[in-house]
């Protein structure tokens, strides 16, 4: 087994000698390239490319259609390693939101960015748990615990702060960016 | 369980090594054409236990492959097929009984093989190849393929190809690939290591009438349409010839011939007690036919140097610097062996051209009109996705002069 | 009775169970119907002599065996668990050491009730040899297998004449269509069909048979030259032109592709068929040449086609033709010609075979079918002349006979298998004169102890210089150097390797793999059916190929 890629690396090693050192693409680049490619973003999403020749790095945005946080638009940054898809891509929100799972300082709590990553998962997976997140908040494993004690103590409540912190309102003394469209 | 075979009143089972004594004299005696630096003993032995070994299939190739490596010293092996036991199978797949009609190939053939092996391990996997991701492939350090599918023998080809990664000796999983039906095994061409194949028949029930020249016109044109699509280089009329005849009576001993040699050359990759089949600029392919007298080739079936599967190791590519993105971009549609027709490209630096997201193919579309020498320079690496394809083919673009 | 006896000395190889099973599949398949003896009514039998006891090591290489089974007779096991394979076969063994089963005391031979039998090395040369002598005097099919490590060998010594009629060659090389010979019922077909070639419309002139296209653009060729076919490249080339030229090139595809047919049959149809030399050394045969009252059938008939030849100049028609452009109805007319003409050659025959079966005052009338598919095969008829295979005794000159020219050219070629095969014959002299015991029954194999490895090889490479000097002297040849050194360091590689894998050790996937193929030349024996290996085939599974050698002695004396 050895001697067979020992072999085969020496091959290699003469192949680029003899053409001089280019720059590969390299295995995350290949992945990214194909996860895109199979991103299914519809109408309530789109991405956007800072610097379109690095596709480890870039925005997604929500504007949910439904649910309580209807009429709001959401930034995300992306940004992926080298060890891409070993490691799961860095997903932040770039907004200060009134959120159960997303913490002051845009963090999110979504199992499959964490524990539950594999690299079988794509980045569509990732993009459709974003989404999830705004139809269905999670009061159970929160990163702003007041704000998952409003959902699962008073629905209504917790609905009339999901509004006034999308239109620039401060909830129990916080002030959260406007995000409304 | 026993420890002690020659304890009168214990069932005789394994003993230390008794059972593999023959086995170990291989593993344990340096032979004239063993490398240098090989290390006779132990390692051999870890090495084959300790190598996790897949087999695609549990047919009739399948059961004979199972049972050879069982008997070869392996002991982790995976099996996975897709199928059920038929009353048909009875009469090849020896490792099934009437009373398994209807069960599962992979799980049948696991337990029959354990039973009669003590002391290797046969995992099942009763599904379809496609089902399990590049992380089930990846625990494999080796895989052989039984297959009588072209379409899932592509599949795994490529899968494999595809994970391999330059800097890991880890992800290149040597396949030896077994066949036994005409010329569809032909169409691996571009695996590099070892391969198998007979010539065999597929027509044991339907006698092939060689007056009937609907029959032979069929398979006469069915493989020159095979050998053109993959443009396989090296196909004579001899070759042809040999699969038309075809006809070799005995599909049982013809699985048994194929598996065997199949098994053969994993046990000498994972031992090195002899050299196998494969190195590169070494013989890596063995065909025979056993219609007339017995006639085996054996030879270097070598990689087309534009083959796309092999993709991760980079062909080179000539294109014409002043040409244009779009233009390049209509030519690989052309391609009669990867007809890519919604590319997207990339170089390590630049992202040439994005089909999609909507954004980035925007940002990426005035590169279409751009000329090659505008974008990248003579060396760099392209890659290609296709949403038609599971992997990224990567090429080397030499500038034409 | 007919009986495959399956013969082995210890150890049982892999082999017998890979072949009892194989031949147990085909015998269930039906695939010996066609060779059922007959009066016959049993066949699917098959014996395993046998006298060992299971080991744990035979665990390690025999899948028909379980762990239970140590210390179990070998024979039986084996015996038993193939049996389970397919209820339709039905397996015997006998656990008898092989010298006693051979040297019991009885009117006949005991080997008399088989009907094939396969020998796995070692085993005594004098037993190899009469067995070999029983099985010459009785036209029995004989196998001699060795399978030590990394190579495999197998001899096959079939009858003095093993006729084929069913070769199975390849298809496209069967068709023949006698262009240059048409008979007067084709003559008229194309008459009827080219008559009105230029006023056709555009659908029938696109779908007269090339066949038809040929023979008439023959007969204007003839007209503007002296009535001669064209026979070299140059006129067949200029031939093609005329066939081109008739063609009709104002359609929108630009051609027709019947005529295309034509033109690219030309040059591989206008040949005489003249026979092969394997069917002219069928006619030439003492056996059929001089028919006698018990001929076999394949001698009858092969002499009434060589009359047929003789008379005609040409072997009776096969009658297929291969499919081509046209018009069912006049495809099928034009299959009719060549059927009725077949059907006549074949009455021809069969009128032959009648007065010679009056002339000799044969016994059994040949069959019609019989010789109905002789004649449709006898453009591929095959005589394998089986050779006896040659026991190697210790100390004694090997008899390479005819074959020792052949045999040292071999040597001189730096990829031929035939130095394993010099190997194995190096190991069968060093096992027979070694015995494992003070017992002098079994003998002992190079390599059964670590220790001996090197003098065990180093004495066998001796032995194997010692024959091929002999078989260069027998051949009254030399081989010079550089080449004989390098022969002597290459013969000397396989016997380290066959010494390596230690008392005659298997490989379960070397034993595998030689099974399945000694299963399918059983096979073609006893079906007689494709062209089975003449005589000797190697593997080798360090370079993964094969060789096949023809080998053997002139005689048994």
């Amino acid at each position: 087994m050895l001697k067979i890629w020992s072999m085969k690396q020496k091959q290699q090693q003469a192949e680029n000698a003899q053409t001089g050192k280019k720059k590969k693409v390299t295995a995350a680049q290949l992945r990214v390239q194909k996860d895109l490619s199979e991103l299914s973003l519809g109408s309530t999403m789109r991405t956007e490319f800072p610097n379109p020749d690095d596709i480890l790095n870039f925005t997604l945005t929500i504007e949910p259609d439904e649910g309580m946080y209807k009429g709001g638009r959401f930034h995300f940054s992306f940004a992926i390693n080298q060890n891409f898809p070993h490691d799961p891509p860095k997903v932040k929100c770039t907004q200060k939101i009134y959120h159960p799972n997303i913490d002051m300082e845009g963090n999110i709590c979504l199992n499959i960015l964490r524990e539950d990553w594999k690299p079988v998962l794509n980045l569509n997976a990732v993009i459709v748990g974003l989404q999830f997140l705004f139809l269905e908040p999670n009061a159970s494993d929160p990163l702003n615990k007041e704000a998952a004690e409003d959902l699962k103590t008073n629905r209504e409540g917790f609905k009339r702060n999901v509004r006034s912190s999308m239109g620039g309102g401060s909830v129990k003394g916080q002030t959260f960016e406007r995000v409304l469209k | 369980m026993e420890m002690d075979g020659a304890d009168p009143n214990g069932v005789p089972g394994e003993v230390d090594r008794k059972r593999w004594t023959y086995l170990d004299r291989i593993l344990n005696r340096p032979g004239p054409f063993t490398d240098e630096e090989w290390v006779p003993g132990e390692p051999n032995i870890e090495s084959l236990e300790r190598m996790k070994i897949l087999v695609i299939g549990a047919g009739g190739l399948g059961c004979e492959i199972l049972k050879n490596l069982a008997l070869s010293g392996f002991k982790d092996i995976h099996v996975i097929d897709m199928d059920t036991i038929d009353v048909s199978n009875l009469n090849r797949q020896f490792l099934f009984r009437q009373a398994d009609v209807g069960r599962p190939k992979a799980e049948v053939a696991a337990q029959f093989v354990e039973k009669r092996v003590r002391g290797v391990k046969i995992t099942p996997f009763c599904g379809k190849i496609q089902d399990k991701d590049e992380d089930y492939y990846m625990q494999f350090g080796m895989v052989i393929c039984g297959l009588d599918s072209i379409e899932a023998r592509r599949w795994i080809n490529a899968t494999l190809v595809g994970m391999v990664d330059n800097d890991d000796a880890d992800t290149l999983k040597p396949l030896i690939d077994g066949g036994t039906e005409g010329f569809k095994g032909q169409a691996r061409h571009c695996i590099e290591w070892a391969h198998i194949i007979a010539w065999e028949e597929e027509r044991k029930d339907d006698t092939l009438d060689t007056d009937d020249p609907e029959h032979i016109t069929w398979l006469y044109q069915k493989a020159l349409a095979r050998a053109n699509e993959f443009n396989i280089p090296g196909v004579t009329y001899s070759m042809t010839q040999g699969v038309v005849k075809n006809i070799i009576p005995a599909i049982a001993s013809t699985n048994a011939i194929v598996a065997a040699a199949c098994c053969n050359e994993a046990f000498k990759i994972v031992t090195s007690t002899n050299p196998p089949l494969g190195f590169p600029g070494t013989n890596n392919y063995m065909m025979y036919t056993g219609d007339d007298s017995v006639y085996t080739y054996t030879f270097e079936h070598s990689k087309k140097d534009d083959c796309p599967v092999c993709g991760n190791l980079a062909k080179n590519l000539e294109v014409d610097p002043n040409m244009t993105l779009e233009e390049f971009i209509a030519s690989l549609a052309e391609k009669p062996e990867a007809q890519l027709k919604k590319p997207t490209l990339r170089t390590e630096e630049k992202s040439l051209y994005y089909q999609s997201p909507p954004s980035l193919e925007e940002q990426t579309r005035p590169n279409l009109k751009k000329k090659f020498s505008e974008l990248v320079s003579d060396g760099e690496q392209l890659a290609v996705s296709d949403p038609a394809f599971q992997i990224v083919f990567k090429f080397k673009l030499v500038f034409k002069k | 009775m007919e009986e495959p006896l399956t013969e082995t000395t210890p150890p049982i190889l892999q082999d017998d169970e890979k072949r009892g099973r194989n031949m147990t599949d085909n015998f269930a398949s039906g695939l010996l119907a066609a060779s059922r003896p007959r009066g016959s009514s049993c066949i699917g039998q098959f014996t395993i002599l046998d006298s060992a006891e299971v080991t744990e090591a035979d665990l390690g290489v025999n899948f028909f065996l379980e762990p239970d089974d140590v210390g179990k007779f070998r024979a039986e096991r084996t015996c038993a668990l193939l049996e389970e394979l397919n209820p339709d076969v039905q397996g015997h063994c006998n656990t008898e050491p092989v010298e006693y089963f051979l040297t019991q005391s009885s009117d006949t031979h005991p080997l008399r009730p088989f009907t094939h039998i396969l020998v796995i090395a070692p085993i005594v040369p004098e037993l190899l040899a009469d067995i070999v002598s029983h099985c010459l005097t009785t036209s029995k099919p004989l196998f001699y297998i060795h399978c030590v490590g990394f190579y495999s060998d197998f001899s096959v010594q079939l009858p003095s004449a093993f006729p084929i009629v069913d070769t199975h060659p390849d298809p496209t090389a069967t068709t023949d269509l006698r262009l240059l010979t048409p008979w007067p019922a084709l003559s008229a077909l194309v008459e009827e069909k080219t008559r009105d070639l230029d006023s056709m419309n555009a659908h029938e002139h696109g779908h007269v048979p090339y066949v038809l296209i040929i023979l008439h653009f023959l007969e204007v060729w003839k007209e503007t030259h002296d009535g001669q076919v064209p026979s070299n490249y140059r006129e067949k080339s200029d031939f093609k032109e005329l066939v081109r030229k008739g063609m009709r090139t104002n359609n929108p595809e630009g051609g027709e592709e019947n005529f295309e047919e034509a033109i690219a049959a030309v040059l591989k149809s206008l040949n005489p068929s003249t026979p092969s030399s394997a069917v002219k050394e069928v006619f030439e045969a003492e056996e059929c040449k001089n028919l006698t009252h018990d001929s076999p059938h394949f001698w009858v008939i092969a002499h009434a086609i060589s009359e047929f030849y003789k008379a005609h100049n040409a072997l009776p028609l096969p009658g297929s033709i291969p499919d081509m452009k046209a018009q069912s109805a006049d495809y099928i007319q034009l299959q009719n010609v060549y059927k009725t003409k077949a059907r006549e050659d074949v009455a021809e025959v069969t009128a032959t075979v009648r007065e010679l079966a009056k002339q000799h005052g044969h016994l059994t009338q040949v069959d019609e079918k019989e010789i109905e598919a002789f004649c449709k095969n006898a453009a591929h008829i095959k005589l394998v002349r089986g050779r006896p295979i040659n026991p190697a005794f210790p100390g004694q000159k090997l008899k390479w006979g005819q074959r020792a020219k052949a045999a040292v050219s071999a040597l001189t070629k730096p990829d031929s298998l035939i130095l394993v095969h010099i190997a194995f014959l190096a190991y069968d002299e060093f096992c027979a004169s070694h015995d494992a015991d003070a017992l002098a029954g079994a003998p002992r194999a190079p390599g059964s102890e670590d220790s001996e490895v090197e003098f065990d090889a180093e004495k066998m490479t001796g032995i194997a210089n010692t024959i091929i000097d002999n078989l260069i002297n027998e051949a009254g040849t030399r081989i010079e150097e550089p080449d004989y050194s390098d022969i002597g360091v290459r013969v000397a590689q396989y016997v380290q390797e066959i010494v390596r894998a230690g008392g005659g050790g298997e490989l379960h996937n070397i034993a595998a793999l030689t099974g399945g193929m000694i299963a399918q030349e059983v096979i073609k024996v006893v079906t007689k059916q494709y062209v089975p290996v003449d005589n000797t085939c190697v593997f080798d599974g360090v370079g993964s190929r094969t060789e096949v050698l023809r080998l053997g002695a002139d005689s048994v004396l």
